[in-house]
């Protein structure tokens, strides 16, 4: 069932005298929980796609539908587990005060109770941070903060999670583990994710589909259908089937970049 | 063999584990990290200051209208110490409540600034117009329009808080981190949960740090305006004194006021350290 529908929008930024077009007449359908990345070079409006779906910001033309309502009424709902590029822990907030932040505000919109915080618990045990509980962020590492700040998305009870390249500040090592962490979860939970990335291996790794965009203006030049088994582990990286669809994306990355 | 032994021994009982303990129980009594020399030396300081005085007062026969020795002021307060309590206490009042005030309207104002570009353009330059205008020169003019009482000296210290407190709040209101006020904007948070779970704690630092100078100039606040006008308070107490040239006198006025400055100051970073646990500030154990 699709579940976003993004109709042929247009965005413009004006700076001074200067107008960008950060997004041309782009269009995607996003099925219910389904995993789909967003990935294009630096400019094409991957995160200003993200931000207009989560309505954070909006459209000059076109119409978005997130389950049959408008960004705004979807995020008014709750619809949405944004994760922003650095973690937006709140430093005077313990993790697990953090985690019960979605909550807390925006009542009416909630539907869930702070008694899932089991939920948030057990999640918060399976990316190892079980005893971290009552941690303060500084008390944490970079990738740790990410983690609670990813967890803390899918224990929200929100159906949409929207990710802004969620792994951008942190070092390699570190970011293929939480990829495989990613993976596990959303194996299990199967909300619907759209994830703006640079990496073209984090992308095919994760993703059911692909949507390539170019810049200048920010376009769609290719959505790749990622068919590639489940659950996704490590090992998927060695194999040729894998390898071939990283080719491929490189190929269309490359040729838009050689004109 | 048996010497390798010792040493490892040796080395095994002066682990830190074994000093850990009272150490951390120091830290939560004093708020700090518990390390005696952050008191020992200080008092030393002090020691040696009042010594030398009184030792130079002693010697060079010092006469007692220019500079009296340490041990006379302690004698003339300590015979009558319940007067000057009570006039302290004139004095702390004036000053807390103006504190208290000016800083409460400095949170109203710096709400309003911090959301209206309009109402800080519109209301700022008159903030700054308050805050230049010397204490000195406002203090008399507020003596003729509301007496000899309390209230002109709490207004007093309540516009030389104001100020302070009036720019550190709208800074900090204003200086979040984008990607949390995003992540409140994408759960529909409406202004005031934004400005409760964000703005206000974020704050807190900013806060703070104007009040650990707002708060000794209140008192300075307070005292100006009892030299204006007053019957009562350490600043009317050391005006009466010096007219009188009854130094000892004085200089017990003096050392009331010094003392409530520096337990003002102690509490408000005793507070601080309570409600920052969680900034950096007050890392200290982290380094």
């Amino acid at each position: 069932m699709t579940y976003i529908t993004v109709n042929r929008i247009s965005k413009k930024f004006k700076r001074r005298d200067q107008i960008t077009e950060a997004l041309r007449d782009v269009g995607i359908e996003i099925e219910q929980g389904t995993f789909v990345s967003l990935i294009g070079p630096s400019g094409c409006g991957k995160s200003t796609l993200l931000r207009i779906i989560g309505g954070l910001e909006t459209a000059d033309d076109g119409d978005i539908r997130v389950g049959g309502v408008t960004p705004i009424e979807a995020q008014s709902d709750k619809q949405f587990g944004f994760v922003p590029q650095a973690p937006a822990l709140f430093p005077w907030r313990t993790v697990i005060e953090n985690m019960r932040l979605p909550f807390e505000v925006n009542r009416k919109g909630g539907r869930q109770t702070p008694e899932q915080s089991e939920e948030a618990k057990e999640l918060l045990r399976s990316v190892g941070l079980g005893e971290f509980l009552d941690a303060y962020p500084k008390e944490l590492s970079g990738g740790m903060q990410q983690r609670v700040g990813i967890v803390r998305a899918f224990a929200s009870g929100a159906p949409i999670l929207l990710m802004d390249e969620p792994f951008s500040a942190l070092d390699e090592i570190t970011r293929e583990m939480i990829r495989y962490q990613l993976v596990e979860i959303w194996e299990k939970h199967k909300k619907t994710v759209v994830f703006v990335t640079h990496s073209i291996r984090e992308a095919v790794f994760l993703s059911d589909k692909i949507v390539v965009m170019s810049n200048r203006p920010g376009r769609i030049s290719e959505i790749v259908d990622v068919d590639l088994p489940r659950p996704r582990s490590h090992e998927l990286e060695e194999t040729s089937e894998y390898q071939r669809y990283v080719h491929h994306i490189k190929g269309l990355l490359r040729e838009r970049w050689e004109q | 063999m048996s010497s390798t032994e010792n040493a490892m021994e040796n080395r095994v009982s002066a682990s830190p584990r074994g000093k850990a303990v009272p150490r951390v129980k120091l830290g939560k009594l004093f708020g700090s990290e518990g390390n005696w020399s952050h008191y020992i030396q200080p008092a030393l300081a002090f020691i040696v200051l009042f010594g030398t005085w009184e030792l130079v007062v002693r010697i060079f026969n010092v006469n007692p209208l220019t500079l009296p020795a340490p041990s006379g002021v302690l004698k003339v307060l300590f015979s009558d110490f319940g007067f000057y309590l009570e006039h302290a206490g004139v004095t702390l009042k004036e000053a807390v409540i103006g504190f208290s005030v000016g800083t409460f309207v400095a949170l109203i104002g710096g709400v309003l600034m911090s959301h209206s570009r309009f109402l800080e353009r519109t209301l700022l330059p008159i903030a700054v117009l308050a805050s230049v205008t010397p204490i000195v020169a406002i203090a008399p003019l507020l003596i003729i329009w509301f007496g000899f009482g309390a209230l002109p000296k709490i207004i007093i210290a309540a516009i030389i808080t104001f100020f302070p407190m009036l720019v550190n709040s709208i800074t900090g209101f204003r200086s979040i981190d984008q990607n949390n006020y995003e992540y409140l904007r994408s759960l529909h948070a409406n202004k005031l949960e934004i400005f409760l779970k964000l703005r206000l704690p974020n704050s807190l630092p900013y806060l703070f740090s104007a009040s650990k100078t707002c708060i000794s100039l209140s008192v300075i606040g307070a005292v100006v305006a009892e030299w204006s006008g007053s019957d009562k308070g350490l600043g009317n107490l050391i005006q009466m004194f010096s007219n009188y040239m009854q130094m000892e006198k004085m200089f017990a006025a003096i050392l009331m006021l010094a003392v409530m400055g520096i337990v003002l100051t102690t509490l408000v970073r005793f507070i601080e350290q309570r409600a920052l646990y969680w900034h950096s500030s007050t890392n200290k154990r982290n380094g």
